[in-house]
């Protein structure tokens, strides 16, 4: 451990530390532009020189490691008159408009000219003239403001391994941009790029000259786009947000933050329910109603059928912990119904007889973990585009060396290095993971899967990643069975290590689990009495005119259920209650419309995919006669003869803390982001399985089987109303293999029908190389209207327009 | 005027026909001294290079025995020996005549530094401006492989040593090594920051020694002669001999080499043919290439030319360049000129090298054109030292050098630029 002095103050370091980390440690701020934590040392900025005792020259203290014995001052002559002459020199070609810059007022630049800049210029030659870049929908230039100190450029190939920021020409001409022939950034983290900018040459398009800095107040939040759970800074201005920003945190989202977790908001205020309605008694349509009204009716409704007959869906994205436990608690016990669920997107719910525990159920390999891993299995997953900020994890392991092998049914655009891609078709998944199981079993063949069995044999610290088509799959269980069973013939893991990741991209399946808004187990999973009836099985029920009342809170099931026609039919067929924020089609077709709150605008307990227990408070104000979902559910269970045992937020929180560990309220609100993969269970292993496949996946000549890719910029109602995730989103599309494009004559760009059981949507085709035979990969909400599937998969016929 | 016979150790072959081919350069004894250093420890090749007491001649003058003890005995990444061979400075043309009429020299050489620092790898960096240079050096990198003087068992020893040619692309501050490194690995050559130097982390991550083509091509006597012997030669610590490429107004412009520590009246009158219109005539001289302070023509009466002599008048020894500018030169236009380049050559990297080259350029060429304000001459002086110790690598220095230097020694010129907005010289 060096030690040394700092302006006469004395410090250990660990060795290979520079100057710049003592000092930090010691509380000294040392001006810099190009220094960043995240990112490697550039040394260009110049603005970091300190004087070190025996050395002729100033130093950068960015990058000058440590000394046993060194004296530093970071504030002598020496070093004010170098940074007095690198200010004058960055600001000779740099525009002196501050007032007209959109990073005026939390510009880098201009703190430090006020500091050690001259007050006027003696620079009588043209300033540099630097050209715009359009960036796509995230970034706005301002290349003249430009000081070269090249954050972006490392932060694009560094950080997000997408190599699209350079510098061209030298000296100064250099000019920093995007890559020749680069329409828009394609980077899901762009918008980091303006928050490290310490000028005004990147700036946030969607915020660009909305706001001040200092006119905006900040709240600590925690994102909830994705079950990541990113820390944030949510800043706003008359009870508006403007601005989202990264806050740091190193064992979640480090210093980053991606475009979703970023602009998502812009679709918070766009189509919320203002007033609770109702459809009058005798029938006709919704109207405005006061909150006792429409509570009444709900209350009348629900005491009209038989417990049996009611059945509750939530969402799996915007719910917090508490209205999820106050939701479960009301059905079960307030209403008396077992039927209640929150995995509209499942199609296998076999593994409810276990039942599945928290480990099952989440991340068992911390995001700090995954850093770490040599060997990484991803089945049906998409990091990149499912938690970006996971992946960020993973391609720092692949950086040091970790080998992915990535099965689906469609290759990935990926940023992973080392990866090893098979494509599957759709009902071949149990087969080729029996195939990987069986081969690491045996020893000495050749093949895809042997390659895999191989890897994972050897593999020190093995990461198993269950993503979301895998979880959505039609025989998940089995497909989940395997990658336990793969793991368990690991032989060299080391000890302690935990790799088996079921990675739910969702904000709120987390908690949801928790807090036991499922069929077959209650809070806390701890099993209860009356099993009911699952998500698939509420709707079908509902269509049958079985179930008669269906209480939805925070979900349109339309949009989130694996069948749209299915959820229309159960709609159409039950009486709807509905609870949350927007003006869905649910909320149009329900009886009783209880506006509620989103995240942001009430204080709100989320779980992440690490099962790490955060709070989010309140930024901003809802729509003024707007409730807290809880609170919604408390007044209606006040009509009903055992009403709800909590009145405020801390009872709440008091009495779910009993009922699930982790949620202890004073653990929770006191600690800063909570402990991972902390679920006090282990994964179910050594479960019998039939390793089965599908009868298989059906397609003639006549039918191709459509794989739709969920959309990660426009999942949930939120991001659907962001201008900016719709630009991002890039629109529908349907990708097409050389060989079916050449049966069918289709080239990209041309329009293309697809049918299936009679609906049929219409869209762009793409050529693709990389998309197998009779498999075609869609995009788009479009696709949505094509239905249901068949055996879980769609089989479609296409038609050239 | 007579030409005194000069003592030649690099430049021994290139008078010879066909000097080039491994034929001549075998007649003249060629890979002997490479077959004697081959059979002593790397040790005491490294210490009879450091008792032989050579500086780096590329410019900067450091140790060459010293910086190859630098490298670490064991490494866990390949040791890389590389030679610069951009010779890029502005008025610096001596490698090129080894590159051209005795390749074999620099590879003997070559050879015998990446035995003693145990590099198994080497490259020639050679500027890109040469082309035809570098075919002669690939075709004799070919015939000293055939011979046996290069590749798996080098002479039977079992030594081994494989090497190539890269041609830069003709950028100037590729010649600096860390830029040479960026730029053999196939980036962009901006500089590396140091530390770590290349000793411990150079090439692809692996310990590097960067020399330059003179240094290289001088080693082969040293190991025939002895260190001693070469100490001998030259003056206290600058021995050996050096080579000046002569330019200007001068009667025999040339590459001449000398015994360190000649007076520059001799090399300019004795070798170089005299300046044009006589000693008299003289302005000033650039003694050590673009980047180095000019000497007035009173420091050049008396100035010797070995490393510290040149220090101690203000300058440097630098590459060897040594411009000569007699009385019709307008010292303020000669400055311009040089700051263009290297306003033209930084690499826009770090802000005082890649704004501050602009700025002097931009003055420097106003004041030429008759356009110069008052205070533009003290802000020079400013500027230079805002430049000067505050960027990635030397070329900063370089570019800041000159000019500080100039106005030092030519202060009036530049003022009466500036108030009468014209050349006291026309």
């Amino acid at each position: 451990m060096p030690t040394l002095i700092i302006d006469d103050r004395e410090i250990s370091v660990k060795p290979g530390a520079t100057i710049m980390d003592a000092a930090k440690l010691l509380g000294i701020k040392i001006p810099h532009f190009c220094y960043h934590p995240g990112l490697s040392v550039a040394g260009n900025c110049r603005m970091c020189m300190v004087e070190v005792e025996k050395m002729p020259k100033p130093v950068i203290s960015c990058a000058m490691p440590v000394n046993e014995g060194m004296v530093v001052r970071t504030d002598s002559e020496m070093v004010r008159k170098a940074r007095r002459g690198v200010m004058e020199l960055l600001l000779i070609n740099h525009p002196l408009d501050c007032p007209v810059c959109d990073q005026g007022g939390e510009c880098k630049l201009q703190d430090y000219a006020l500091k050690y800049g001259p007050d006027r210029s003696r620079f009588h030659e043209h300033k540099r003239e630097v050209p715009n870049h359009d960036l796509g929908p995230v970034i706005e230039t301002e290349m003249d403001r430009c000081i070269h100190c090249t954050r972006c450029i490392r932060f694009s190939t560094e950080v997000a391994g997408v190599e699209e920021m350079g510098a061209v020409f030298r000296g100064d001409h250099m000019k920093v941009g995007p890559f020749p022939n680069l329409r828009s950034l394609t980077s899901e983290l762009s918008g980091n790029m303006a928050e490290i900018c310490p000028v005004g040459a990147l700036n946030l398009k969607p915020f660009h000259f909305l706001a001040r800095g200092w006119e905006l107040q900040r709240q600590e939040g925690v994102c909830c786009h994705c079950a990541v759970g990113c820390h944030t800074n949510v800043e706003t201005m008359d009870n508006r947000i403007y601005r989202v920003k990264s806050r740091k945190c190193p064992s979640i989202n480090q210093e980053w933050l991606c475009d979703k977790g970023r602009f998502a908001f812009e679709g918070m205020v766009e189509g919320r329910l203002q007033t609770p309605q109702m459809v009058p008694h005798g029938g006709g349509s919704l109207t405005e109603a006061t909150w006792a009204e429409a509570l009444d009716r709900a209350a009348e409704i629900i005491k009209g059928v038989s417990p049996e007959e009611v059945a509750g869906l939530a969402g799996d994205w915007g719910q917090g912990a508490e209205e999820l436990y106050a939701f479960q608690d009301f059905l079960r016990h307030v209403v008396g119904t077992p039927h209640l669920d929150h995995r509209l997107t499942q199609r296998d719910f076999s593994a409810d007889a276990i039942p599945l525990g928290r480990a099952d159920l989440m991340l068992n390999t911390s995001l700090e973990a995954m850093e770490r891993a040599d060997v990484i299995f991803l089945i049906g997953a998409d990091p990149r585009f499912e938690m970006p900020l996971l992946n960020l994890r993973l391609r720092r392991a692949t950086l040091a060396g970790a080998s992915v092998w990535s099965m689906g049914p469609g290759y990935l655009t990926t940023n992973l290095e080392n990866v090893d891609q098979t494509v599957v078709d759709p009902g071949e998944e149990c087969r080729f993971l029996h195939g990987v199981w069986k081969a690491m079993r045996t020893v000495g063949r050749s093949g895809v899967a042997n390659s895999w069995a191989g890897a994972m044999k050897k593999a020190l610290r093995p990461v198993v990643l269950l993503g979301r088509y895998a979880i959505e799959h039609p025989q998940a269980e089995k497909v989940r069975r395997l990658a336990v069973a793969i793991l368990e013939q690991a032989e060299s893991v080391e000890v302690g290590w935990k790799g088996y990741n079921r990675m739910h991209s969702a904000a709120g399946a987390a908690a949801a689990q928790d807090m036991g808004v499922v069929p077959h187990r209650g809070p806390g999973y701890k099993s209860c009495s009356r099993v009911g009836l699952n998500a698939k099985e509420i709707l079908e029920q509902g269509a049958l005119g079985k179930i008669k009342v269906l209480v939805l809170l925070g979900t349109d099931p339309e949009t989130d259920a694996v069948d749209p026609y299915l959820a229309t039919a159960a709609m159409g067929e039950t009486q709807v209650i509905f609870i949350g924020a927007y003006r869905t089609r649910a909320a149009q077709m329900a009886q009783v419309v209880l506006p509620g709150l989103v995240h942001g605008e009430r204080s709100a307990t989320v779980t992440n995919v690490e099962g790490r227990v955060q709070r989010n408070e309140r930024a901003v104000n809802g729509p003024l006669m707007a409730r807290e979902d809880w609170r919604i559910l408390r007044a209606l269970s006040q009509r009903f003869a055992r009403p709800l045992s909590y009145d405020d937020l801390e009872g709440l929180r008091t009495a779910m803390g009993r009922e699930v560990s982790g949620y202890d309220p004073n653990v929770v609100g006191s600690m800063k982001g909570g402990l991972p993969c902390d679920h006090g269970s282990e994964v179910i292993r050594g479960l019998d399985w039939d390793p089965g496949s599908i009868a298989t996946t059906g397609a003639d000549e006549h039918h191709l089987i459509l794989v739709v890719k969920p959309s990660f910029y426009r999942d949930t109602t939120m991001s659907r109303g962001s201008k900016t995730m719709a630009k991002l989103d890039g629109g529908a599309q349907l990708r097409i293999g050389a060989v079916q494009a050449k049966k069918f004559r289709i080239v990209s760009g041309g329009r293309v029908s697809i049918e299936c059981n009679g609906h049929s949507a219409e869209l762009e085709a793409v050529v693709d190389e990389r998309v197998d035979g009779s498999i075609l990969l869609g995009s788009g909400q479009e696709l949505r209207q094509l239905g249901g599937d068949r055996n879980g998969f769609l089989y479609v016929r296409l038609k050239v327009l | 005027m007579n030409q005194p016979t000069p003592i030649q150790i690099v430049f021994k072959n290139i008078h010879k026909a066909d000097s080039h081919t491994l034929e001549v350069y075998l007649q003249g004894d060629g890979y002997k001294s490479m077959a004697k250093a081959l059979h002593r420890t790397p040790e005491e090749v490294i210490s009879e290079v450091k008792a032989s007491g050579i500086r780096g001649r590329g410019g900067a003058g450091f140790p060459a025995g010293i910086k190859w003890s630098f490298i670490p005995k064991a490494s866990n990444k390949p040791k890389y020996l590389v030679c610069n061979a951009d010779e890029g400075e502005p008025g610096t043309c001596k490698d090129r005549d080894i590159l051209r009429f005795d390749p074999h020299l620099l590879i003997e050489g070559m050879v015998i530094a990446a035995y003693a620092v145990g590099a198994e790898r080497g490259y020639i960096y050679i500027r890109g401006e040469f082309f035809r240079e570098s075919q002669r050096v690939e075709k004799a990198i070919q015939d000293a492989y055939a011979g046996g003087y290069l590749g798996e068992n080098i002479l039977g020893t079992g030594v081994k040593f494989d090497l190539a040619v890269h041609l830069g692309a003709g950028a100037y501050v590729c010649g600096e090594e860390t830029g040479l490194l960026e730029s053999l690995e196939g980036k962009k050559g901006q500089p590396r920051v140091k530390p770590p130097f290349p000793a411990n982390v150079g090439l692809w991550g692996g310990p590097t020694v960067i020399n330059n083509v003179e240094t290289l091509a001088s080693i082969p006597a040293i190991i025939e002669k002895g260190g001693p012997w070469y100490a001998a030669l030259g003056v206290d610590k600058s021995t050996g001999t050096k080579i000046f490429s002569v330019s200007g107004q001068v009667n025999r412009p040339g590459n001449y080499e000398v015994e360190m520590g000649i007076s520059l009246r001799s090399l300019v009158e004795d070798y170089a043919g005299g300046v044009k219109g006589g000693w008299d005539n003289l302005k000033g001289v650039i003694p050590g290439g673009s980047s180095s302070p000019v000497l007035t023509r009173t420091a050049c009466e008396t100035v010797t030319m070995d490393y510290d002599n040149i220090a101690r008048a203000g300058s440097m020894l630098g590459s060897g360049a040594v411009i000569v500018m007699n009385k019709s030169v307008c010292l303020v236009r000669a400055i311009a000129r040089i700051s263009r380049f290297y306003r033209h050559e930084s690499c826009g990297q770090c802000t005082p090298c890649r704004e501050g080259t602009g700025w002097l350029a931009q003055i420097l060429t106003r004041i030429e054109a008759g356009k110069g304000r008052a205070g533009d001459i003290e802000l020079l002086e400013e500027l230079c030292g805002n430049i000067s110790g505050k960027t990635i690598c030397a070329l900063g220095d370089a570019a800041a050098m000159p000019v500080a230097g100039a106005i030092r020694a030519f202060r009036d010129e530049f003022v009466f630029h500036v108030e009468h907005g014209r050349c006291m010289v026309e």
